[in-house]
């Protein structure tokens, strides 16, 4: 009897029920049909509540806080200049720009919708003034912003990883490479493009002699240098045993022949005059680009170095972005005012009102779930369509497109997580592996009509019709999918980041191969 | 119809107001948790003195967040549901399948009203004493002296589920002012720019 409440519950969402009501009220009427009308529904109750009690969870108002922050901030049109001070002069100009916008705009909120309305406002104007079609600029705009939750940080990774119970740090670094993969294949496509349709080039440089303050450039100055500095330190840590300057003891610590803050000093001035080299070739302009853009794109690197580094939980590091983004808006970029913060605590705080009642509804969805045998039964079906776990990955992408077309990542990863998590772990899926799956997959699904969610922001923000804009995406979707089949098959893309850095929990003896499959023969 | 709108004017003023002041008390739990953890890795790294209620203090502050928050991002249609179908119908039926949604979710509301009273909140764990968040300034009130009482932090979920009931009921009347043809007459509920966690 108890099964049934599957059936109910997607008749209740094909309906219009909300999926919070949908998720709590189709395990209520079943229970009570069954005639335990009190326990087991104040057993779910409870559930909600603790559902909803997570200090992992707490990183989700966070980090939508700390890119609400900067948004506000203005940083949005100082990554476009620093983009395209990359990328201007490239044929079809403009859409890398919007690409890698995307990208660097993906570490700093993780959020599509975000991406979306903050890049398309500026970039979608800009790009018919260059000479691009309205549409194609809204069709880059949503294609691109789905990376926007797949590079970390990212709120429906921050889900998954709590209702399923993985690390979330983990799904932060397995996201890192599929969310670049997924760029850099949308710039294929548009060069690709751009030799068919003619797409025109841009000005590297949009405002000449641009000013910076003096607060804003001795924080670029020092920020730049340490992060070098920090790089070659990574490099020097990694090295120093193969080149005699560190000896593994019997504990396998890492015990170095020089003090670290010393090498780090040293390393501080050899940066120094690294970029006092560099600084010579480029032009004013270019600096002052690249300067004004150094300060927010600080706030991935302390959010995943923070984490990294073991010296934050990716809460404290959420909390810690926060702060950045308070300091950077209100001192150094001087762009926010103290009332803008109130429309900012309250935009974040009703935004993630909402997912986490979601997310406390899926938890004691998730118990149903366990108790009528669900992902068994299940399991037993999807088995029983093929017993070649390659050939099963291919149905469950096509499924999840499919409901990615209709539902928002975040309810779907909610809803489908508990019932197809177990079953493809059980056959030797890596739970990270299909995470990165699941969410790069429903991620894209944003981006799909007829229910895509950033298709009907890009429309509000361009002014073109939803079905325009979807029939002009096709080509990216296109490039979509096959990231989404190269991550299905080859592992390696998503699981090498987090297990280099020791986030798989893998003893380091164990190969890589043995540390993502937990049962041999699939990966 | 004049009944319809004389219950809704009260209703629709009564949520408004004390929506308005839920959002005031939950922006200020964000602020106060953020607050709350940066002071957790402030005393860690600096004082080597870690407290150890700043986490079930944010963790308080996020679940009355949620539970004064919820219901105005309810009442704004934020929370997310497949409406294709609803789109698709002719009106008059669009506007009954709208009125059997927010039955059910009444329906659910009231249940988890009934258990998160009786089963959560007033039960011996609700009446238990928290592990760590105590009064400030050595304040002591009830039976458990200077610490928080467990259902203080168990009454936002409940809290929360109240004010759902309201926003709901107060949809429900607006819908049958619609299906009666009078929609004109209602003021705007004012959805602004939702986002979710996409």
């Amino acid at each position: 009897m108890l099964l049934w409440f599957l059936p109910l519950f997607l008749v209740l969402i094909m309906i219009g029920l909300p999926v919070v009501f949908a998720l709590l009220a189709s395990p209520f009427a079943l229970i009570m049909l069954e005639g335990d009308n009190r326990n087991v529904v104040a057993g779910l109750y409870r559930n909600l509540y603790n559902g909803m009690d997570s200090f992992p969870l707490m990183a989700l108002p966070f980090f939508m806080l700390a890119g609400e922050i900067m948004n506000r901030g203005g940083i949005t049109l100082r990554l476009v200049e620093f983009s395209q001070a990359f990328m201007g002069h490239l044929r079809g100009g403009l859409a890398h720009v919007n690409i890698l916008s995307s990208m660097l705009f993906a570490g700093l909120s993780g959020s599509a919708v975000a991406d979306t309305s903050a890049l398309g406002s500026t970039l979608i104007p800009a790009m018919e003034k260059n000479g691009y079609t309205r549409r194609f600029a809204a069709a880059i705009t949503a294609a691109s912003s789905v990376i926007g939750p797949i590079i970390p940080p990212s709120g429906i990774m921050i889900i998954y990883a709590y209702v399923m119970g993985e690390s979330v740090a983990s799904l932060f670094l397995a996201g890192i490479v599929p969310g670049i993969l997924v760029g850099g294949g949308l710039m294929v496509m548009v060069r690709l493009m751009a030799d068919r349709y003619d797409l025109p080039k841009a000005e590297r440089i949009v405002t000449r002699n641009q000013e910076i303050s003096q607060v804003e450039y001795w924080v670029s100055f020092a920020l730049l240098r340490i992060n070098v500095a920090g790089v070659l330190l990574a490099i020097y840590s990694g090295l120093s045993v193969s080149v005699g300057l560190a000896a593994i003891n019997e504990a396998g610590d890492k015990v170095h022949s020089l003090n670290l803050w010393i090498v780090f000093v040293g390393l501080l001035i050899i940066s120094h005059f690294m970029l006092m080299n560099y600084r010579t070739r480029v032009s004013h302009d270019f600096r002052i680009v690249c300067k004004k853009a150094i300060a927010p794109l600080q706030t991935p690197i302390i959010i995943l170095g923070g984490i990294l580094v073991g010296v934050f939980t990716p809460t404290e590091a959420s909390a810690v972005a926060v702060a950045y983004a308070l300091i950077v808006s209100f001192f150094v970029l001087r762009s926010m005012k103290l009332r803008d913060l109130s429309e900012v605590l309250t935009k974040s705080a009703l935004a993630t009102s909402a997912v986490l009642l979601l997310v406390g509804a899926a938890v004691a969805f998730k118990t149903v779930v366990s108790l009528s045998y669900a992902p068994q039964i299940l399991s037993d079906y999807i088995l029983s369509l093929s017993e070649n776990p390659l050939m099963l990955l291919f149905l469950i992408n096509i499924l999840l497109f499919i409901v990615g077309m209709f539902l928002d990542a975040g309810p779907a990863i909610i809803i489908l997580g508990p019932i197809l998590g177990p079953i493809f772990v059980d056959l030797g899926v890596h739970p990270v592996h299909f995470a990165i799956i699941m969410s790069v997959n429903l991620t894209v699904g944003l981006a799909t009509p007829p229910m895509g969610l950033v298709l009907f922001v890009a429309s509000t923000v361009s002014g073109e019709k939803v079905e325009t804009i979807a029939r002009a995406i096709l080509p990216f979707l296109a490039v979509e999918i096959v990231v989404i089949f190269l991550i299905t098959y080859i592992p390696a893309i998503s699981m090498t980041v987090p297990y280099l850095t020791g986030f798989l929990g893998c003893a380091p003896e164990i190969g890589f191969g043995a540390c993502i499959s937990p049962v041999p023969g699939i990966n | 119809m004049s009944v319809l709108l004389g219950l809704l004017w009260p209703l629709e003023r009564f949520n408004t107001a004390i929506l308005a002041v839920g959002r005031v008390i939950a922006v200020l739990a964000l602020a106060i948790m953020v607050a709350l953890i940066l002071g957790q890795v402030f005393f860690r790294y600096v004082l080597s003195d870690a407290p150890n209620w700043t986490e079930e203090g944010a963790r308080f502050g996020m679940l009355w967040m949620t539970g004064l928050m919820a219901p105005l991002a309810f009442r704004m249609g934020g929370f997310v549901s497949i409406d294709m179908l609803e789109r698709a119908l002719p009106r008059m039926i669009s506007g009954l399948l709208t009125l059997l949604l927010l039955g059910i979710a009444l329906w659910v509301l009231i249940i988890a009203w009934d258990r998160g009273l009786n089963n959560h909140v007033d039960t011996l764990s609700g009446r238990g004493c928290s592990s760590s968040l105590k009064w400030p300034f050595g304040f002591e009130y009830g039976k458990c002296g200077n610490k928080f009482q467990n259902n203080y932090q168990y009454a936002s979920l409940w809290v929360g589920v109240n004010l759902l009931i309201l926003v709901n009921i107060e949809l429900i009347i607006r819908q049958i002012i619609k299906l009666m043809g009078r929609g004109a007459d209602l003021n705007p509920l004012g959805a602004d720019d939702f986002q979710g966690a996409d």
